[in-house]
């Protein structure tokens, strides 16, 4: 029994000392336990520190970054928007292309635009965004009422804003209260024209914070709407000035138009009367010349040497009458149409060589030399050859009257934009300035020693000027007095 | 249901239950300033689209400052005998684009084995908006027993609180796991003519309507997990014991002026996240307000016991996770051509994406296709399923995410 008492003692204590050991080791562990729960416990604290770093850096990133997009959103919108309003000169569209997209683009959900009307004495509200019919008559009429106050103000071209302008100041809450946006900008347009205004941008939305680089984006903007406008008041003007211009340009036209008219009709007249004149003049003149040269040829009986010298003179008279006759017909017959042109290709060197062979007995006679430096086949003219005969046989004619002996004339020619440029030179007196355009009408004589001996009808190259322009070509002259002439006419190449 | 009528419409102005026939999408937008113009556009534009003579439904998106009766109007009139449904918002998404001012209409004409049904409940916040959503449920159900239902549609201009017992009250209806895609806005809902406020609308498809859907948010935890110890509805007031007002206050050392401050940033930058027993991802809940007594209320409810934790995205993880919803939406129709793409948006999304928002639709439209058309709007608070690769999962009510809707024809 004793040892029994013995043996569970022993095993008593033994268990004792076994679990003793045991719940040692298990509040070791769970003190070890307890330790790393706090050290968990101490990470996540750690962590979530961390978090609130990391939070705050982020939200001061989100708005860094919303302000940038603001910023750039707003240099997008004032970029747009000046495109827009550059795009028209008429002021009515410059207000209507104020996109309020793009507004809105900027942070402004409220904006308001007004200009004076310097002959209603009144603003006038050409834009709005975000406000009622109501509500803009009512801040119309306030802005009206207050004229006087709201027009000194845009003079002094300084901008308002909820930022910059101070609390106390006593327009910054009635502007508030009247545009209905406790976050505004108001800039003033062209303040030192007369065409002034402002520009009202506002909002409602406390997060759409209004910084000095919007106000300044406002600014800008109003400048470049005042700009805008100042321009569209020039080209009005302008515009304006240019009808006006263009009006009296138009009835001068008219004006010119009807005496042209009148010119014509005279002119006609003119030509229809010396035709008249001509054809009755040709018959009786016919009928002196057939009967003087059946006085001369003896058949009615002798005659007296005085007498048949007077006849010769009147027989002669009567050709040199005849001359002219012939020429003021075809002039009117000419002008009046009355003539065509048989146009057809033709080789000037052939006309000029024909010419030269009628005329070289008198410019051997008078021992000129005319010099031809046209080439064969090299310059073809769509001309009616026999009037073109005429110009020359005219033009060669008149150079041969006043060029001395041991003159020159020559024939050239060139090609120049579709036309032929044809050249007769001489080496005679020439013709003083004054008379070069003259010289082409009818009956226009120079006075001078040459032409006094030399007999002429003065309808020479008036002739040669309506043979020219009937074949759509220019005549003129080129001289110097005591230098010789170059007349130069224009014909049509032939394809 | 009833049976079709030899016209094939059954009692069309009456109970909206109609058969319908061949399935075309045609969709139009207008951004001009003139909103009747717009409106008249938008609409021919759609028409023209559509390759039907008659649309039998149209969604209409518009921005918020439109004049909604003048222009629903003039759409109705355009749009004659065509059920209409859409909402206002800040920002639209097309096929272009985010588009800040305009009106979108998107125009369906269905095949005949698809059936619709439109209804609307108003009057939210002076009645009990549980029971407004069983009876949204019940009449988008009307005619449907026996019939195999679909999706549903749904839009509600409410406060989250209502928003949330409407959605809540609608599944006690349609059931829990029933495919349901919503927005929440806090403009004017359409519904026919009328342009409504404190009201839901929805569409409920019945028969072979083939659809995918994709909702993800791209927030990340951070911080250590925190405990809902006393909310109610959607006003957290304690966590971890504390003043739940106290979560914000740590995170961002501000009193609360300083949070009230910056309320609308926080909450569209970080909301918090609630863990959902054997999801993946958390369910976002936006900071709407911080009450004086330090409690925060959120955008749709927050169960006490809730295990939360403070959110965070970036942009990248953004807009990776508008890729991902669609390719979800997209995977769902099993290689089925899209027709119509539908996206619900959060605007807090549009906020954190800035300049770069139109890059998370052309993300979309990189999954589904360039040429497919587009129609969305960006919203305060969105529906949609959580796990929504086979669109079996259960629809949440949620903040911050992008929901994709794919529609095959």
């Amino acid at each position: 029994m004793f040892y029994a008492n013995i043996i569970l003692i022993l095993l008593s204590t033994l268990i004792i000392i076994v679990l003793s050991s045991m719940l040692m080791t298990k509040m070791q562990n769970i003190r070890q336990l307890k330790g790393e729960i706090d050290k968990l416990m101490q990470s996540l604290e750690n962590m979530d520190e961390q978090a609130k770093i990391i939070v705050r850096a982020d939200m001061e990133l989100n708005r860094i970054q919303e302000e940038l997009d603001k910023k750039i959103s707003g240099l997008y919108a004032l970029q747009k928007l000046s495109h827009n309003i550059s795009t028209t000169m008429v002021e009515e569209e410059i207000f209507k292309n104020l996109s309020h997209e793009l507004f809105r683009g900027i942070g402004f959900e409220k904006v308001g635009i007004f200009h004076w009307d310097s002959l209603k004495k009144e603003f006038i509200i050409k834009s709005s965004l975000g406000y009622s019919e109501e509500e803009i008559n009512l801040i119309n009429l306030y802005i009206n009422s207050n004229k006087d106050r709201t027009l000194s103000f845009v003079v002094t071209n300084k901008t308002l804003s909820s930022i910059s302008t101070p609390e106390n100041f006593a327009d910054k809450k009635r502007l508030r209260d009247i545009f209905k946006s406790e976050y505004f900008i108001l800039s003033p347009i062209l303040p030192k024209q007369d065409n002034r205004g402002f520009i009202f941008a506002g909002t409602e939305d406390p997060d759409t914070v209004i910084t000095s680089g919007d106000e300044e984006l406002i600014k800008i903007l109003a400048t470049q709407l005042g700009q805008a406008l100042e321009n569209a008041r020039l080209f009005e003007k302008t515009w304006n000035a240019q009808q006006e211009l263009e009006k009296k340009v138009a009835e001068r036209t008219q004006e010119l138009t009807a005496a042209l008219e009148e010119v014509k009709k005279a002119s006609k007249r003119k030509t229809d009367f010396v035709s008249s004149v001509s054809h009755e003049l040709r018959t009786p003149l016919t009928s002196i010349k057939g009967y003087a040269a059946i006085l001369l040829t003896g058949k009615l009986g002798a005659l007296p040497p005085e007498a048949k010298e007077r006849l010769e003179k009147i027989n002669r008279h009567s050709d040199e009458l005849g001359h002219i006759v012939n020429e003021l017909l075809d002039i009117s017959r000419i002008e009046s149409g009355k003539v065509a042109m048989n146009l057809e290709s033709c080789d000037l060197k052939s006309i000029v060589d024909k010419i030269d062979d009628l005329l070289s007995g008198q410019l051997k006679d008078k021992q000129i030399n005319l010099e031809v430096k046209l080439k064969p086949g090299e310059f073809k003219a769509l001309i009616d050859q026999a009037q073109i005969s005429r110009v020359f046989i005219n033009l060669v004619g008149n150079a041969m009257k006043f060029t001395p002996a041991q003159g020159k004339i020559s024939i050239s020619a060139e090609k120049k934009e579709g036309m032929i440029q044809v050249d007769v030179s001489d080496t005679g007196c020439g013709i003083p300035a004054d008379y070069l355009e003259a010289i082409f009408e009818e009956f226009f004589r120079i006075e001078n020693s040459i032409n006094q001996e030399v007999k002429g009808t003065g309808l020479g190259l008036a002739l040669v000027k309506r043979i020219i322009e009937a074949h759509q070509g220019k005549i003129w002259v080129e001289s110097k007095a005591g230098s010789g002439s170059t007349f130069s006419f224009t014909l049509q190449q032939a394809t | 249901m009833r049976e079709p009528s030899p016209n094939n419409f059954i009692d069309p102005s009456v109970k909206k239950c109609y058969i319908i026939k061949p399935m075309q999408v045609g969709l139009g937008f207008s951004s001009r300033q003139d909103y009747i113009k717009a409106a008249k556009e938008a609409a021919n534009n759609a028409m023209a689209s559509l390759d039907s003579d008659k649309a039998d439904l149209a969604l209409v998106f518009t921005t918020k400052e439109f004049n909604h009766s003048l222009v629903l109007k003039e759409i109705s009139a355009a749009l004659a005998n065509t059920s209409l449904l859409g909402l206002s918002s800040s920002d639209l998404i097309c096929s272009q684009g985010v588009l800040s001012n305009g009106i979108i209409i998107a125009c369906f004409s269905f095949p005949e084995e698809i059936y619709f049904n439109t209804t609307c409940v108003e009057g939210i916040t002076e009645r009990n908006a549980l029971s407004l959503g069983e009876k949204l449920g019940e009449e988008l159900l009307y005619g449907c027993k026996g019939n195999r239902r679909n999706l549903s549609l749904i839009f509600s201009n409410c406060r989250s609180t209502e928003g949330q017992n409407i959605f809540l009250g609608l599944q006690r209806k349609v059931g829990k796991s029933f495919p349901m895609v919503g927005a929440s806005v806090e403009t004017e809902i359409y519904s026919g003519s009328a342009a409504l406020n404190n009201a839901a609308c929805g569409v409920l498809f019945g028969g072979k309507l083939t659809f995918g859907m994709g909702t993800k948010h791209g927030w990340k935890p951070l911080g250590k997990p925190r405990k809902v110890t006393l909310s109610s509805g959607n006003a957290v007031i304690e966590i971890d014991g504390k003043p739940a007002a106290s979560l914000y206050k740590e995170y961002f050392d501000k009193d609360a002026a300083g949070i009230k401050k910056d309320l609308s940033r926080i909450s569209a930058y970080y909301p918090i996240g609630i863990n959902i027993s054997g999801q993946k991802e958390y369910l976002l809940r936006s900071l709407y307000s911080i009450e004086e007594n330090g409690a925060l209320v959120f955008n749709g409810d927050v169960p006490k016991g809730s295990d939360v934790r403070l959110m965070i995205s970036s942009k990248e993880a953004c807009l990776e996770s508008g890729r991902q919803a669609a390719e979800l939406a997209r995977d769902s129709l099993k290689g089925q051509k899209i027709k119509f793409v539908l996206i619900f948006n959060s605007s807090a999304r549009s906020a954190l994406l800035g300049r770069e928002a139109s890059k998370e639709i052309e993300a979309v439209k990189d999954a589904c296709g360039w040429d497919i058309p587009v129609a969305g709007v960006y919203t305060c608070a969105e529906q949609a399923p959580l796990n929504s690769a086979n669109y079996l999962g259960r629809p949440y009510f949620y903040n911050n995410s992008i929901t994709v809707l794919t529609i095959a024809g």
